[in-house]
Parts: structure tokens; C-alpha cells; sequence
């Protein structure tokens, strides 16, 4: 039986079919989709290389959903490692995975970890670093306007006073990383700098977000709150798509961008082709991995669901005490139809 | 190539309000290169159907590093590039063929010189181009909207002479003599006409190091006896080492560029273009 996601929103299952579905107890099936999602991921941020070899490294791995997982975190770090142009100062660094750890522990609890939302103030660190000039800086950008996942967020305010700015929650995207901003974006990810010498919060970042693909994982995120991110992001990006030109194969002109299978798609580099809209400009590549970090998410947690009495029976028990009641019900759908 | 300074028009077809094309000038800070404004792609001439070539190769069609020095390229044109060195048998192209791909179209495939209103001297050399070698090359199919083209794609080849490429090497079987200069947009079809200028290059005129390269790619004549080292090779070699930085490829890593590349194992015309193009439909071949 497929679960249905409806309840999440009429637009989600062919939302989740834009990555395919598979089914978790068919390890030819798991395999395959794993190994397309994760070189879709590396071809998109620019560590296919290091992915492939890790990849082969694991290729005798029974449980190819955790080999995909490993070796996709140790290319990304390697990569991240190898490329990363010093984008920022220690301090700034430091500070940057202090925050995020906290906000993904606080998170976690929730079940919100695709959107972290924080009191910057209530923080040891207080999402503040010193500059070398003494100078006490935000850790990250107040990311509150409106933007393409939400209509901006002001409140509540911090509870204390700030020592570097902050007048606003500390708002951050992991589900998207390294586009983790609403009102900020740029062709590679801003979150991609978010690097040092001596430390590298970009790498447990991409933690978080690639954390959506193992199924364990999946099912302890909130789906309404991915469900609303994304219709956020549809409203304000469909009415841009829809203009483009529905790609034909043979037939497109190099320079221009066509809307394909649900992505952008361009002959030519889709790192310097964007849509602009009311919300700013959105790189097409941004656009691309955000629609398909939705899609991958919804269709993990569909084949999920569909596998868990017989696939992993002790999730169930994690389900029974779900607060998301569109995720008790697809279970008990699909346990009724054994 | 055939000057300094243009002006790169940007004609990327996007979802946006508007319909006007950006335009910006290569002078224009690097630091940041701006997302191309919503316009209509370029035209194609009306009697031909659109032409399409294969997509842009990807990572696991390279051997070759795409992580180390290669700056801010962007990771969907590294394969591209790579592929390039890889075929054409230049040791340590890729990158540079990257830094000129930089400063020639901001890695814009649809970036034209020529097209605007302040770019009369570009169309004055591809109208140059033509005139003066027309009788002594192959006829081009498309040769007068060749000579009003001005130069294009990624490598802004001006456009008789990239439709004229491989003619030295094979005559009348030059794989591009049918094709409307437009076809500079494809990306492959410009890697095609800058792996065999790299390689003639290479080969022909005295070239000590990476720089001279770009400064060829202005012009082979500065790389003659006259003019080499003179006031025109100084200054190209300074405004294309300003772009190799703002592009963040250090061409004193030895590991991935040679201080001097060689042309010596080049394939020829014919593997180049089957490599990196395949055939064209027949209308154009």
C-alpha cells in the first residue's frame, strides 16, 4: 500500500514522485535510489569526485542507505575540506558550531529540524563573535525578511539585550543547506563559507540536512513543517516557473532556461541563470537542490512508512507517539492493509 | 578576443519582470559576477531548426581533479573544462581554459560582443575577419551574419574565424563551414573552437608561459616578434592576471597547471571535434 500523503497537502505526492518512489525493502530498489539521490546531491554542490570514490569503497555494503549516508558525509567534509576558501575567521567559526549544535539539540526535541529557531540571546555565546578588531559581530545573518520560506519574522524578540545586534530570533534553513536563509541567496550557498582553519559548522550542517534521506531520521522531522516551508516556496516560485518554456529535447536554445521534469534546466551553467521574483533573485541551482531536498524528503518518507511494520518494526513504536497525526494515520492505513 | 575591453551582453532567458537584457561590462568588478538579467535567448537564423548539442559533460565522464584550484568556476563547468584538457591532450588547460572562459564571458554561454549599440569596433572585426580571409579559406554558409556577429560564447570567439576552425589542419572538411555563427553559444561547440586555438597556439607562436596564452587569445600577432612584450602584451597580461585572481586560480600551482603547456600529444581536428561535439545535424554539416 502507498501511504498517502495528501494530508500533508494535495501537491505532495507528485511533489515526493518528482525524485521516484522506491520501496525500502527491495534492496535493489534502495539502492539505485540512494546512489541517484546522493550523485544528484554531489553533481549539484561539486563533490561528485570524492563521492564516487567513497562510494566505491562501500560498494560490497549490505545496508546501502547507511553506506550511502557515510560515504556522502566523509566526500562532503573531504571536499568541503579541499575547496573551502578560508570563508571566515576562527571566532566566527567556533561560535557558528556552538550555535548550531545547540539549535539542532533544541530541535531534535521538536522534531524541528528542517527550519532551527532560536533566542540568540539566551545563548553562551550569544550567536556574537569578536572581530580582530575587537568588535562584537552577529554569528550569522538575522535572516527575518520576508523571503522565499516565509513572510518574515519578527518577533519574539530576544529577551535580552544583545551585545552584537540581535533584535530577532536566529532563524536557520538546515533542511536546505547550504541555501539555509530565506532572504539571502547566491549561486553556491552562503552556507557553504561557514568554515574556518579550525573549525567547519558547514559540515554538521550538511549533517542535518542530508539527515532527511535516512529513514529514522525522517520520521523524527515534523512533516507539516517541511509541508509549510515548501508551500511557501511553491507560492512564491511557481508563478516564475510557470513562465519558462517546457523543455523538449532537441529543440531548446543554449542560454535559456526551461522548466524539465520539475527542475531547471539550462545548456549552459545553472550557476549563473537565476529567477527573479518579488522575493529577489533565486539561483537556478539554488532552485533545483531546494525542490529537490523537498521531493527527497517526501518520498523518503513515504517509501518510510510503507516499509515500517515489516522493515523496521521498532519505529513504529516512535510513530505510536508521534504529535503529527497525519503520520499516525498513515501508519495505521498501512498496518490495516497488512 | 579580438580586443580588451567590451562589453559582454547577457541574453539568459529567465522568469522574471521585465524583458530587457542586462548588460555589464567586463570592467565591471569580478568579485561578484551578477545574474544575468530576463531577456530573450539570441536568435537563431529562421531557416534552421533549433539546434541543441549533448549536455555538458559531468564529473563521472573526467579523470581529472574538479576540487583542487579552481576557484570560484562553477562546479557544473568544471567537467567542461576538464573534458577539454582531457581530450585536446593539454596537460593543465582546464584551468585555464577557466580563467579565459572568466574574463571573456563571466562562464555566460550566450555572452556576445557585439550585439549592443557601443560595440560597433567588435562588429568592425568580425567584419575585418571575414573580408580580409574569405578568399583565401573555404566558404562560410553563414558568412556575412558571421562578419555581423561580432564574438560569442564562452570564449568569445570571434566568429568567422571560430567557424573557420580545423581548416589549417583539414581543409574544406572543417567540421563548422555550414553552421550559423550562433552555434558559438553551445558549449561544446565553443570548447570545440578553443581547444584547437589553444592547441594552434601552443604550437605556432612563441608562448613562455600561461599569460601569453591570453594574450594570443587577444590577438597571435602580439605573440609575433614585433609586438611581443610591447605595450598591447603588457597590458592584456596585467587585465587577465587581475581576472585569474578574481576568479581564485593560482596559476603558480604546478600541480594542476604546468608553468608551460604543451600541445605535443594533440589528437588532431577530427578526434576534437568527434569528442566534444559528435556530429551536427546534417543542415549544418
Amino acid at each position: 500500500m502507498t501511504p498517502d500523503l495528501t494530508c500533508y497537502g494535495a501537491d505532495i505526492p507528485a511533489l515526493a514522485d518528482l525524485v521516484g518512489d522506491f520501496d525500502l525493502r527491495s534492496p535493489i530498489d534502495t539502492r539505485a535510489w540512494y546512489t541517484r539521490e546522493w550523485e544528484a546531491l554531489g553533481e549539484l554542490l561539486g563533490f561528485a569526485q570524492p563521492l564516487a570514490a567513497e562510494l566505491a569503497q562501500r560498494r560490497n555494503a549490505s545496508d546501502w542507505v547507511r553506506a550511502t549516508g557515510e560515504a556522502g558525509m566523509a566526500a562532503f567534509a573531504a571536499w568541503h575540506r579541499r575547496e573551502s576558501r578560508a570563508g571566515m575567521s576562527d571566532r566566527q567559526a567556533i561560535t557558528q558550531a556552538s550555535v548550531i549544535r545547540h539549535m539542532v539539540n533544541s530541535g531534535r526535541d521538536r522534531g524541528e529540524l528542517w527550519r532551527v529557531t532560536v533566542d540568540p540571546t539566551l545563548l553562551d555565546t550569544g550567536a556574537c563573535y569578536q572581530d580582530d578588531s575587537g568588535a562584537w559581530s552577529r554569528a550569522f545573518y538575522p535572516d527575518t525578511a520576508p523571503g522565499y520560506f516565509g513572510d518574515g519574522w519578527s518577533g519574539p524578540p530576544p529577551q535580552a539585550e544583545s551585545r552584537c545586534g540581535w533584535t530577532t530570533p536566529l532563524v536557520l534553513h538546515l533542511g536546505t543547506f547550504p541555501w539555509v536563509y530565506s532572504s539571502r541567496f547566491d549561486a553556491s550557498g552562503p552556507a557553504l563559507r561557514w568554515s574556518s582553519a579550525s573549525a567547519a559548522p558547514a559540515v554538521e550542517a550538511f549533517r542535518i540536512m542530508s539527515s532527511a534521506l535516512q529513514p529514522e531520521a525522517n520520521l523524527r522531522q515534523d512533516a507539516r513543517q517541511v509541508a509549510a516551508i515548501y508551500r511557501h516556496f511553491r507560492t512564491h516560485t511557481a508563478p516564475l516557473v510557470s513562465r519558462l518554456p517546457v523543455y523538449r529535447p532537441g529543440q531548446a536554445q543554449a542560454g535559456r532556461l526551461y522548466r524539465h521534469a520539475g527542475f531547471l534546466r539550462m545548456q549552459g551553467s545553472l550557476h549563473v541563470a537565476g529567477l527573479d521574483g518579488s522575493r529577489g533573485n533565486l539561483p537556478a541551482t539554488a532552485y533545483n537542490h531546494i525542490i529537490r531536498r523537498f521531493a527527497v524528503f517526501f518520498a523518503v518518507r513515504r517509501a518510510t512508512v510503507r516499509a515500517l511494520t515489516t522493515w523496521a518494526p521498532e519505529m513504529s513504536r516512535m510513530v505510536a507517539t508521534s504529535t503529527d497525526p497525519c503520520l499516525r494515520a498513515q501508519v495505521e492505513g498501512v498496518a490495516r492493509a497488512g | 578576443m579580438s580586443r580588451l575591453w567590451v562589453t559582454v551582453g547577457t541574453v539568459l532567458g529567465v522568469a522574471g519582470v521585465g524583458g530587457a537584457a542586462l548588460l555589464y561590462s567586463r570592467r565591471a568588478s569580478a568579485a561578484s559576477p551578477p545574474l544575468p538579467g530576463p531577456g530573450p535567448p539570441p536568435a537563431q537564423p529562421a531557416n534552421l531548426p533549433p539546434l541543441e548539442l549533448a549536455p555538458l559533460p559531468k564529473a563521472g565522464d573526467v579523470k581529472g581533479d574538479l576540487v583542487a584550484n579552481w576557484g570560484s568556476t562553477p562546479a557544473d563547468l568544471r567537467p567542461l573544462f576538464m573534458y577539454m584538457e582531457e581530450v585536446s591532450r593539454i596537460p593543465g588547460s582546464a584551468r585555464v581554459f577557466a580563467t579565459i572562459a572568466y574574463g571573456e564571458s563571466r562562464f555566460i554561454t550566450t555572452a556576445q560582443n557585439g550585439n549592443a549599440s557601443g560595440e560597433q569596433d567588435e562588429r568592425d572585426s568580425s567584419r575585418a575577419a571575414y573580408k580580409n580571409n574569405k578568399d583565401r579559406n573555404p566558404p562560410l554558409k553563414y558568412g556575412e551574419q558571421a562578419a555581423e556577429f561580432g564574438s560569442g560564447g564562452f570564449f568569445g570567439l570571434l566568429a568567422p574565424y571560430f567557424l573557420w576552425t580545423g581548416v589549417p589542419e583539414v581543409g574544406k572538411k572543417a567540421p563548422l563551414l555550414n553552421a550559423p555563427p550562433e552555434i558559438v553559444f553551445q558549449p561544446r561547440a565553443a570548447a570545440f573552437g578553443a581547444c584547437v586555438y589553444m592547441q594552434r597556439l601552443l604550437a605556432n607562436y612563441r608562448v613562455d608561459d600561461v599569460p601569453d596564452i591570453k594574450v594570443g587569445w587577444a590577438s597571435p600577432s602580439l605573440l609575433g616578434e614585433k609586438n611581443y612584450g610591447g605595450a598591447s602584451y603588457q597590458s592584456i597580461r596585467k587585465h587577465y592576471l587581475e581576472k585569474v585572481v578574481a576568479v581564485g586560480i593560482d596559476l603558480a600551482d604546478a600541480s594542476t597547471i604546468p608553468p608551460k603547456l604543451s600541445a605535443a600529444a594533440w589528437p588532431g581536428v577530427p578526434a576534437v571535434f568527434a569528442a566534444l561535439v559528435g556530429s551536427l545535424p546534417k543542415e549544418l554539416s
